[in-house]
């Protein structure tokens, strides 16, 4: 989130799309009901009529896989309206800078495609720059090839009609839909969009975003109490350990991970390489030579190039359909499951079960016995005489049974105190991930083989017992100097020489020599609801990000109902109700003194994105699976997705399965549902698996509410209850009925609630950016089970 | 322990009530048996420890009660200034995080073949694993590739981790990147 | 000293269905879950029962002018002022606590239901539970509003759990003050809004804004104390249970209850929830 949970309390309007807060976020509705209270407006845009468009002020449906030609025409309707904020736009955009020529765009495709690589070469999506290698601007937005121009002619093509006929949306709600939340383009009014897997669960994942992203850009709503565009996060850490860089791509703190390329060779070239000239990321020296010095300790030195070549470099894409097609093919020996159970969760789940038996072995450490820890199990519908898996499954410790911080979607690090001791034999992940190391370090003390050396240097010194000392970890992440060994008092104190160690440069601040702040309970509002003493948000407790864009050039609040933070003349800083996203000195006339978007290289939002795989403006393609062609262009899915080939990814066609089918959560249960389904009052409130279909389909097919049914795709069936209801409708595209189905993807074999895993039917493609599954929108077929 | 003010949102200011001597029927929980006796407020005595709600990212405040080792009753924090005392069903319900007979008590393992689990000791599986980990990785660490240090193996993966604490997480991509891991993901995808 | 009333205020267009507030109470009464049936709709019970003593209700409607409405109710006891069930209790242990509110003196119940057979709103049921010697017996359960909470100045569970305060706790006074309020509010949205709190039963000690008439979410229009029942009380039992005493008074009870009570008010009103799937 841009924002935070309390700040939604601000908003004019909220748009919500490709989310269902009232059932997976639940408590955020007591903010946004707030700000309903103060004339607010909530707008649902979903293929289904949820417990949130239940709250809402319109509704308006959309097919899944429609968003970008959804956004796209509200782009289109703020500009030909004239409703965006001008003076944001020239001001705090890259509108005004100017394309090379060269730049074009034609029947779907961007300058500079190739069909062999199904890759763009970005060249020609870069700025004129003028001698001192700044970008051209052009502030009356007139130049025909400045990014305003550009996009206007882009979204030109996203006119209401053919919006409405690829999204299925009624007309009048559109309508209704776009002029609510497009008049938030006043200067001083604010909007903001709540979305989550729902938006980037699909092969244009990215750009659907993207596509929020430039429509807040344009009404000047990002930066606004009450603004910006906020990701719904679904589990309690899945920011932290995104933050942590429990992802192959980067290292704590959005550090790009060094890949096998000779610009990688070494920390020099590396940096040389991956360091901005300009922006806040021009620091990044300092922030990798101390992550460096956290996991190398006194090995790393400036000789030994802080022992950055014991950093893996990988070659390839590593994500989650990447790994189970090497699992599948037999690429991979061992594997650990922290809390996470695929089987249930993962796209294509039968492929997945069936992958794990390529394995040696599997360590997965969870409260429950999770239907991947027993895939093996005849339950599972395997033969455990055939499966030479060995699994090891190691009883964690609950989130109260254990002390710790958790990361929220608002960037709040919140600390959990210890309630309990571990039920049975349970243990914090902590200590079994420190107990594993210390016996892996204990076996390679004595060897010398480059396996061996790279252990024996990383630094490992949480206590010379079983028990690791949380505090050290906790001070670790934060950094210290390593000659005094005293905390450092945030990230701007860090260095490249080796002097400070900081475990993720973004989170430090949060543990200065006063103590671990994110134990803060101190809950009075401190202004505008931000609560700037309660626990400790990165980076630098700052609340909303971007806020140098809620005042106007010259450092005025845009409305003062809205004020974060403002320029205080006299006192010649930035001052307010938050910390100021902004270096605090420098005044609106000095140089940068308008750049609010400190961590991009021109300090303004990007318009154009000309670094995204598949083009610098959203456009609109069709799922990897869809019932009807492309409107908008003869590409008919994205053309720079990888797909992956035999049998992990079977495509269906429309003629076989012409459903369009998408997956959901639902308020009770949580993920895969491991940790729901085994407890007996929330598997009471939603204890069955069943199919969301609508009265006309279910007509169709001879299907009464509450019949079995079977739902097939190309990948497999899932047998469940019908749930006939009037809160899915079918979509009228192009003329054509096209229907929708919808399912929970909650349910396996294990537990007290049970029911047949969703994600059997679900395909393993990804986002061309994020390789991000396709979850939310393919085709299927339904019948009646008997 | 932190101190906690235990004010709910709006009291109710009623006189001098107390409950401790208030007959009511306590339902044995799992236990298709009522008995009549006296009992003491439900809360009364527990200590109080506040966390954070470990489903979605609204960050909830929660209250636990834990007495005689066990969790007697979970509810919202009502100083945390996002939830204010309330929360969703499944936040409202952590307590049977801790009370239900499904969790895992003892590590187990199951051997290649096997159709069974077998209860092991920590120190057992904690040996085997890093044997394991160790074997797979000596047979396929590579440590130079096109002429630069990659030091990594692709035969070992880590899936996880959204559910830890940023203390964990932190341990466990140190741990991975340590040991040379590329094939490192988590639920973000997901 | 006089206490004041106290009034459980739903005001169901707040609710966004989290259903909180069923596993708040069976968290604070430490009730056991009792799985049913697929509903065919997101409820999952079809109504309340002795271990589940608050249901949210789902109903899918389509309003006047065609459009659909989602709209939810957090069903339980509706805590009369003039409580069916307190009147047919043989031995006092359905009574009024000193909150106004509803309670069942667990002690005094011998379980003959006739409190079961009376309720205008179908609210209390029997739990049956076995003795040491594994011998059946059975006790009237519902709502009792949290009254230990009560007791110690605290809310009841589900009103403390609610995130959109949808439901709010306190005085009688204050809480229909609410209600006329926010009446005012909804009507727009809402033209056939209205306050629950019916005269029938001399009031209620959970009281409900509805967005729609009572009929759209199962509820009777206008429901009062059976008469048979103020007779059976005055008259009858006295002098039945001097005769044949309490268990036995339970079998006969049941026989007059299924006989004799017509549920007044009720039988009309079963299909009112027609739109629910």
């Amino acid at each position: 989130m841009t924002n935070h949970w309390n700040d939604l309390q601000h908003t004019d309007c909220a748009l919500i799309i490709g989310a269902n807060p009232a059932e997976n976020h639940p408590v955020s509705f007591r903010w946004l009901l707030k700000a309903r209270e103060n004339g607010g407006k909530i707008l649902s845009v979903d293929p289904r009529f949820t417990r949130t468009s239940s709250q809402a002020d319109i509704y308006a449906p959309l097919r899944s896989g429609s968003d970008i030609s959804f956004i796209g025409g509200m782009i289109n309707y703020a500009i030909e309206n004239n409703l965006f904020h001008k003076e944001y736009v020239a001001k705090y955009t890259n509108a005004s800078f100017i394309v090379k020529e060269g730049f074009d765009f034609k029947d779907g495709l961007f300058s500079g495609y190739d069909e062999a690589t199904r890759a763009y070469d970005k060249a020609s999506w870069s700025f004129e720059t003028t001698e001192d290698g700044k970008p051209e601007k052009d502030e009356t937005l007139q130049h025909p090839r400045s990014v305003f121009q550009l996009m206007k002619k882009h979204y030109s093509r996203y006119d209401v009609d053919t919006v409405t006929t690829v999204t299925g949306t009624p007309k009048e709600e559109y309508m209704k839909v776009a002029e609510t939340f497009c008049s938030t383009g006043k200067p001083g009014r604010a909007g903001t969009i709540l979305y989550a897997m729902g938006t980037t669960q699909h092969t244009v994942g990215t750009q659907n975003v993207r596509s929020y992203a430039m429509l807040q850009l344009l009404l000047g709503n990002i930066g606004m109490p009450g603004g910006g565009v906020n990701a719904l996060r679904g589990e309690s850490n899945v920011q932290g350990s995104t933050d942590f860089g429990l992802l192959f791509g980067d290292l704590p703190g959005y550090l790009g991970a060094p890949k096998e390329l000779p610009e990688h060779a070494t920390l020099a070239a590396y940096l040389e390489k991956e360091t901005p000239k300009t922006g806040y990321w021009s620091n990044k020296p300092k922030f990798v030579v101390s992550l460096l010095k956290a996991w190398y300790g006194p090995n790393a030195t400036k000789e030994n190039e802080f022992c950055y070549q014991y950093i893996p470099k990988g070659n390839k894409n590593y994500s989650h359909i990447a790994l189970f097609n090497a699992m599948y093919k037999g690429e991979l020996q061992g594997a650990f499951l922290f809390g996470t159970n695929p089987v249930v969760g993962g796209p294509n789940a039968g492929k997945e079960k069936e992958a794990l038996s390529n394995l040696d072995w599997l360590v997965a450490i969870d409260l429950w016995e999770t239907e991947t820890a027993s895939f093996w199990q005849k339950e599972a519908g395997s033969d455990p005489s055939k499966i030479n898996t060995e699994v090891f499954l190691l009883p964690a410790a609950s989130s109260y049974e254990k002390e710790g911080t958790v990361s929220n979607s608002g960037r709040w690090m919140q600390y959990r105190w210890k309630a309990i001791e571990p039920k049975g034999e349970a243990k914090a992940d902590m200590e079994i991930i420190h107990m594993l190391m210390r016996r892996l370090k204990g076996m390679y003390k004595n060897e010398g083989s480059p396996a061996a050396k790279a252990m024996n240097a990383l630094y490992w010194n949480y206590g010379e017992h079983d028990h690791p000392e949380f505090d050290l970890v906790a001070r670790e992440i934060n950094g210290y100097y390593t000659q005094t060994g005293k905390q450092v008092e945030n990230f701007g104190m860090l260095a490249d020489d080796g002097s400070t160690c900081s475990g993720n440069w973004i989170y430090s601040g949060f543990y200065p020599e006063e103590g671990n702040l994110s134990k803060r309970r101190d809950n009075k509002d401190t202004g505008m609801g931000n609560f700037l003493n309660w626990s400790y948000a990165w980076p630098m407790n700052r609340r909303v990000l971007y806020n140098r864009a809620s005042a106007d050039p010259s450092g005025k609040p845009w409305n003062k109902d809205k004020a974060v933070i403002w320029w205080d003349a006299a006192a010649k800083k930035w001052t307010g109700n938050d910390v100021p996203d902004f270096k605090a000195i420098v005044a609106p006339s000095d140089p940068g003194g308008t750049n609010p978007f400190i961590m991009t290289k021109d300090g303004v939002g990007g318009m154009f994105a000309p670094t995204l795989n598949d083009g610098p403006f959203p456009e609109h393609y069709e799922p990897f699976e869809s019932p009807v062609p492309n409107a908008f262009s003869s590409q008919e899915f994205n053309p720079t997705i990888k797909v992956w080939d035999g049998d992990f990814n079977l495509k269906g066609t429309k003629k076989q399965f012409p459903i369009v089918a998408t997956t959901y959560r639902v308020s009770e249960h949580w993920q895969s549902g491991s940790m729901t389904r085994n407890q007996q009052w929330l598997s009471e409130l939603a204890g069955h698996m069943y199919i969301e279909m609508s009265e006309e389909l279910a007509k169709e097919k001879g299907i009464k509410n509450k019949d079995k049914v079977i739902v097939t795709s190309a990948r497999g069936e899932v047998k469940a209850y019908a749930m006939v209801t009037k809160r899915f409708k079918p979509h009228t595209i192009n003329g054509k009925i096209v229907h929708q189905i919808g399912m929970p993807w909650h349910f396996g074999y294990k537990g007290y609630a049970t029911g047949d895993t969703a994600n059997r039917l679900t395909p393993h493609i990804g986002d061309a950016n994020t390789m991000i599954p396709e979850y939310k929108a393919f085709l299927c077929n339904v019948r009646r089970a008997d | 322990m932190v101190e906690i003010n235990l004010n709910r949102r709006q009291f109710l200011k009623l006189s001098g009530a107390t409950a401790a001597t208030l007959a009511v029927v306590e339902l044995g929980f799992n236990e298709n048996e009522v008995q009549a006796k006296t009992k003491e407020f439900k809360i009364a005595k527990a200590t109080v420890t506040p966390t954070i709600c470990p489903y979605c990212a609204v960050g909830c405040g929660i209250l636990v009660h834990t007495k005689n080792n066990d969790v007697v009753y979970t509810e919202g924090d009502p100083d945390h200034p996002i939830n204010e005392g309330s929360l969703c069903s499944k936040g409202t319900t952590i307590r049977q995080l801790f009370t239900s007979e499904k969790r895992v008590m003892k590590p187990r393992y199951r051997a290649p073949g096997s159709n069974k689990w077998e209860e092991k000791d920590w120190g057992w599986m904690l040996d085997t694993i890093a044997k394991r980990v160790k074997e797979t990785r000596d047979k396929t660490f590579v440590e130079k590739s096109n002429g630069v240090f990659v030091n990594k193996t692709e035969a070992i993966a880590s899936l996880g981790g959204a559910a830890l604490d940023n203390e964990e997480t932190y341990l466990l991509a140190k741990m991975m990147r340590g040991l040379g891991v590329t094939y490192l993901e988590h639920q973000a995808r997901i | 000293m006089a206490k004041a009333e106290y009034v459980k205020f739903v005001d169901v267009t707040k609710c966004d269905g989290c259903r909180a507030c069923m596993v708040a109470c069976k968290n604070w009464n430490d009730l056991p879950a009792e799985p049913e049936a697929f509903q065919g709709s997101v409820q999952s019970h079809a109504n309340v029962t002795a271990n589940t003593w608050n249901v949210l209700s789902f109903i899918e409607h389509e309003n006047g002018k065609g459009n659909l409405e989602y709209l939810f109710r957090h069903s339980s006891c509706f805590h009369c002022s003039e409580a069916a069930c307190v009147k047919v209790c043989p031995e006092d242990a359905m009574h009024y606590t000193e909150f106004g509110t509803v309670d069942v003196n667990a002690d005094k119940c011998v379980g003959c239901g006739y409190c079961v057979q009376n309720c205008p709103f179908d609210v209390v049921q029997l739990a049956t539970y076995k003795d040491k010697n594994g011998k059946e017996y059975k006790k009237a359960q519902k709502c009792t509003m949290c009254v230990d909470r009560l007791e110690e100045g605290m809310q009841p569970a589900c009103v403390t759990t609610c995130h959109t305060d949808a439901m709010e706790f306190g005085t009688k006074e204050e809480m229909l003050k609410k209600a006329e309020k926010r009446l005012g509010e909804i009507k727009e949205r809402f033209p056939n809004a209205m306050i629950y709190n019916p005269e029938g039963v001399g009031g209620t000690h959970t009281v409900y804004v509805l967005a729609e008439k009572p009929s759209v979410y199962g509820l009777p229009e206008k429901p009062k104390v059976p008469t048979s029942a103020v007779v059976w009380k005055d008259y009858a039992q006295p002098i039945g249970k001097m005769m044949l005493g309490a268990t036995s008074m339970a079998l006969v009870g049941a026989f007059v209850s299924n006989k004799l009570f017509n549920k007044e008010g009720k039988d009309h009103e079963e299909d009112g929830g027609g739109s629910h799937e």
